[in-house]
C-alpha cells in the first residue's frame, strides 16, 4: 500500500516541477500578496475627510476642532457654512464626517452647562461609519476630560474633590498595538487557505477532463492510495509555503513571536492537509476544472478573509457568524497562529483547537474517500 | 464577418449552457455566497468579549460593570480569579477583561478609585477602538460620581458641570445594518471574479484540449474570437448581478435601492466587460487552467483590496491611491455605492463610468493585440 501510494506521489511531484511557471506562482503570488499587504497597505482606517460646520466661531469650538486637525484619523478638508452644503459634501464622497458646532457652544460650555454638537457620519460603509464615530467619541472624550480637569481645578480645591475613577490600561499580548503583528501573522492563515486548495482542487478532475483518469481506475491502487498520493506533493508544496513566510514574517517583518515553533508546524502540517483535503474533496464531486475552480473560490477562498477572525474577536458575532467561522479550517489555525505568535505556548497548544483542526482534515478526506469512485456511470 | 461572429457565439453559448454543475455553482455565487458572506465577521466593535473580575462586589462596582453593554461590549463571563480571566484572554473567549479592586466603592466615595483594564491588543485596531469607548465609559462614570458628590456638598454655589455631548445621524443607513453594505459588496466582487473565471477558462480550455488550433486556422480574425468570448459573459452575469440585486440585497436583506436600476444594470455590462477582457488577456498569457488562476488572483486580490471597500482610498498613500486608479474595481463598487445606496444620477458618477470603460477598452485592446502575436 505504501508503495502505490508513493507511486502516485512521485507522478503527481513530476507533473508539479515539469510546469515551473505553475510551481513557481504557486510561490511567488502569495508571497507578493503577503509582502503587499505588510509593507505598502494601509489596513488602518487614517486620514477620515472630515468636514466642519462652526457656527460659534469661539476660542471653545477652535479648540474642539483642533482636536480633529491634530488627529491622524482625521483629516479636515472643508470649513462650510451650511448644513445643505455638508450633505452634498457627504453625499459626493468629499467628506465622510461633518461636524456641526452650534452657534452657543461656547457660551454654553464657559457657563458650565452641556451642549449638544451635531456629528453627520455616511453610512454607506458601514464599518467605516462605525470607526469613525468611535474616532469623534476619542477626540470628545478627551476634550471632555479636558474640560472636567480645568472644571475641577477651578472648583474642586473648595471641596477637595479629586477625580472620581482612573482606568488603568494593561495592553497584553500587542503591547505597541502594531497592526503588522496581526495582519502578518493573519495573512499566513489566509494564503494558506487559499493558494492550497485551489492547487489540489484540480489535480482529480483535471484526470477527468482529459481522460487520464481511467488509468487510475484501472490500476490496482485503491481509493485510498490515490487521495494520499495526490495530497501528499501539494501537502508538501503548502508546507514549504509556510515555512517560506514563516521566515519571511519574523525576518522581513520582525513580527513578534513568543510560543514554540514546533507547536506553529504541527498546526501548519495538520492545516496544510485539511485544505488540500478540501480542495481534493471539491476535486473529487466536480466534473470540469472551471466549476472545481469556482466551488474552490466560493467555499474556500471568499469566506477566509471574512471569516477566520483576522480584524475583530469570533466571540463577538452573531450566531450564523460563529457557526460558518466554526466550519472553516482557518479559524482553528487561526487561533493556533495567534497564540504563538503573540499569546505565548499555552494558548497556542490549546487541545480543543487541535482536536477542531483535526476533525475537520479527517472529515474531508473521508467525505473525499466516500465521493471517490473507481467505476464508470 | 456578421455571420461568422454569430457562429462563434452560439457556440461560446451552448458551450458555457452545457456545463449543468458549473451554471448551478454560478447560481449559487449570486445566491448562497451573497447569504454567506453577508453575514461576515463585522471589522466594527460589535458585542466585544469582555470578562469581568469583580473583587469590590459594590453597588458602584455594579453600576460601572453594567455600562459595558450592547451594542458595544458584551460581558461573557464573571472571573473568579485571575487563572480564569487569564485563560478566558489566551483561548480568545473574552477580549478585554476589567478588574474592579476591592476597595473600589470606598474609593469611588471620597477619592480616587482605580479600574484595571486588560485589553488583548493582538487584533491592534479593534483593541484601539475598545480602548476608546473604555475612556468614554470611565469618563462619563466619573462626571456622574463628581455630580453626586456635588450634589451632596452644602453651602457651596451649585454649577453644573461643562461636558459636550456627540448626538449623531448617520446618512444612507441610520443603523449601520452591515448586511446592507456586505450583501451588495458581494454582488459586486462575485460579479468581478466570476467574469474573470469564465471568460478565462473559455480560452484557456481551448488551449489545453487543443482545439486552440481549429480556430487558429479558422476565418475568424482575433478580434472576433475574442468579442464571441465574451458576449455570453457579458450577457449572462449582468442580468445574474441584477437578479441578485433585486432578489437577495433588496429582497432578503431589505436594503432600500435608491438609485436606478437601469444605470447600475448598463455599468455592469461596461463592467463585465472590462473584466471580461482582462481574463482574457491573461487566459492568452496562460498555458493551462492552473496557470491562468494563479495569475488571475495575482490581480484580482490587490484589486480587491484596493477597491475601498475594505480600507478607505484616502487611508492608502498617494502611490497606491494612483495604482487604485487603475483598477476597474475600485470605479465599480464607489459607483455601486453611489447609485444604489446614495440614490446619485450620472451627473454624480460620470468620471467611475468613464474610468470603467477607458480601462475596459484598453484592456480588450491590449488583450487582441496579445493574441494577434499569438496567431502569427
Amino acid at each position: 500500500m505504501g508503495r502505490r501510494i508513493l507511486a502516485i506521489a512521485r507522478k503527481e511531484a513530476r507533473q508539479l516541477l515539469r510546469d515551473p511557471v505553475y510551481l513557481g506562482l504557486a510561490f511567488v503570488v502569495p508571497l507578493m500578496l503577503l509582502v503587499l499587504l505588510g509593507y505598502q497597505l494601509s489596513l488602518d482606517v487614517k486620514g477620515l475627510l472630515v468636514a466642519v460646520v462652526d457656527r460659534d466661531r469661539s476660542p471653545w469650538s477652535r479648540q474642539y476642532v483642533d482636536g480633529f486637525v491634530h488627529s491622524d484619523y482625521f483629516r479636515l478638508v472643508a470649513r462650510l457654512d451650511t448644513e445643505a452644503e455638508a450633505r452634498e459634501w457627504i453625499r459626493t464622497g468629499r467628506a465622510r464626517v461633518v461636524i456641526d458646532i452650534p452657534p452657543d457652544f461656547g457660551r454654553r460650555l464657559s457657563a458650565n452647562e452641556r451642549v449638544a454638537i451635531g456629528i453627520t457620519v455616511d453610512g454607506s460603509f458601514p464599518s467605516r461609519g462605525e470607526i469613525a464615530l468611535g474616532y469623534v467619541e476619542t477626540v470628545s472624550t478627551l476634550y471632555n476630560q479636558a474640560l472636567l480637569r480645568a472644571w475641577l481645578a477651578e472648583h474642586g480645591r473648595r471641596t477637595l474633590q479629586v477625580w472620581p475613577v482612573e482606568t488603568d490600561v494593561v495592553i497584553w499580548y500587542n503591547p505597541t498595538l502594531e497592526s503588522k503583528n496581526f495582519i502578518v501573522p493573519g495573512m499566513l492563515v489566509i494564503v494558506l487557505m487559499i493558494f492550497p486548495p485551489l492547487l489540489s482542487a484540480l489535480l482529480i478532475v483535471r484526470e477527468r477532463e482529459s481522460g487520464t483518469i481511467f488509468n487510475l481506475y484501472c490500476s490496482p491502487a485503491r481509493r485510498w492510495d490515490i487521495l494520499a498520493g495526490k495530497a501528499l506533493p501539494y501537502v508538501a508544496v503548502s508546507f514549504l509555503d509556510y515555512l517560506a513566510i514563516f521566515a519571511i514574517s519574523l525576518g522581513l517583518f520582525q513580527v513578534r513571536f513568543v510560543g514554540s515553533a514546533w507547536v506553529l508546524s504541527a498546526g501548519a502540517l495538520l492545516y496544510s492537509m485539511a485544505t488540500v483535503g478540501l480542495g481534493l474533496l471539491i476535486s473529487v464531486l466536480t466534473r470540469t476544472q472551471l466549476a472545481a475552480v469556482m466551488a474552490t473560490f466560493l467555499v474556500a477562498v471568499a469566506p477566509a478573509f471574512a471569516f477566520s477572525g483576522i480584524f475583530t474577536p469570533i466571540a463577538g458575532q452573531t450566531l450564523a457568524g460563529r457557526i460558518i467561522g466554526r466550519l472553516m479550517p482557518a479559524t482553528y489555525f487561526m487561533e493556533i497562529v495567534r497564540g504563538s505568535y503573540l499569546k505565548g505556548p499555552e494558548a497556542a497548544a490549546y487541545g480543543p483547537t487541535f482536536a477542531g483542526l483535526a476533525t475537520y482534515a479527517v472529515a474531508v478526506y473521508a467525505l473525499a474517500w466516500l465521493a471517490l469512485r473507481k467505476r464508470v456511470g | 464577418m456578421i455571420a461568422r461572429l454569430r457562429a462563434m457565439v452560439r457556440k461560446e453559448f451552448s458551450q458555457l449552457l452545457r456545463d449543468v454543475p458549473m451554471l448551478l455553482i454560478l447560481a449559487w455565487a449570486f445566491t448562497g455566497a451573497v447569504y454567506v458572506n453577508s453575514q461576515r465577521m463585522s471589522s466594527e466593535l460589535q458585542n466585544y468579549p469582555v470578562v469581568v473580575l469583580d473583587l469590590a462586589g459594590s453597588p458602584s462596582s455594579r453600576e460601572l460593570v453594567a455600562r459595558f453593554r450592547a451594542p458595544y461590549f458584551k460581558v461573557v463571563g464573571y472571573a473568579a480569579g485571575d487563572d480564569e480571566l487569564v485563560r478566558m484572554l489566551d483561548t480568545g473567549a473574552a477580549s478585554l477583561a476589567i478588574v474592579v479592586p476591592p476597595d473600589f466603592e470606598r474609593r469611588a466615595r471620597d477619592s480616587t478609585a482605580r479600574l484595571q483594564v486588560i485589553s488583548d491588543g493582538s487584533q491592534s485596531m479593534i483593541a484601539t477602538i475598545a480602548g476608546a469607548h473604555v475612556a468614554s465609559i470611565a469618563n462619563g462614570y466619573s462626571v456622574e460620581l463628581l455630580e453626586r458628590r456635588w450634589a451632596g456638598a452644602v453651602g457651596l454655589r451649585r454649577t453644573g458641570i461643562p461636558q459636550v455631548e456627540t448626538r449623531t445621524r448617520v446618512e444612507y443607513n441610520p443603523n449601520l445594518v452591515n448586511t446592507w453594505f456586505s450583501a451588495l459588496l458581494e454582488v459586486l466582487n462575485q460579479t468581478t471574479m466570476a467574469t474573470m473565471l469564465l471568460s478565462a477558462a473559455a480560452m484557456v480550455r481551448e488551449r489545453e484540449y487543443g482545439t486552440i488550433e481549429h480556430l487558429l486556422v479558422s476565418p475568424l480574425r482575433p478580434v472576433e474570437l475574442l468579442a464571441a468570448k465574451i458576449v455570453p459573459v457579458v450577457t449572462l452575469v449582468p442580468l445574474a448581478a441584477l437578479a441578485s440585486v433585486l432578489v437577495m440585497v433588496h429582497g432578503l436583506f431589505g436594503t432600500p435601492i435608491r438609485g436606478s436600476l437601469v444605470l447600475f444594470y448598463a455599468v455592469t455590462v461596461v463592467h463585465v466587460f472590462a473584466m471580461a477582457s482582462l481574463g482574457l488577456g491573461i487566459a492568452v498569457l496562460a498555458r493551462n487552467l492552473g496557470q491562468a488562476i494563479m495569475m488571475l488572483l495575482l490581480i484580482l486580490y490587490p484589486m480587491q483590496i484596493l477597491s475601498g471597500a475594505f480600507t478607505p482610498p484616502e487611508s492608502q498613500g498617494a502611490f497606491m491611491r494612483t495604482v487604485g486608479q487603475l483598477s476597474p474595481l475600485r470605479h465599480y463598487v464607489d459607483f455601486g455605492y453611489q447609485v444604489l445606496f446614495k440614490g446619485n444620477g450620472l451627473a454624480y458618477v460620470w468620471q467611475d463610468v468613464a474610468g470603467i470603460l477607458a480601462l475596459g477598452l484598453a484592456l480588450f485592446t491590449l488583450s487582441v493585440r496579445r493574441f494577434a502575436r499569438l496567431v502569427r
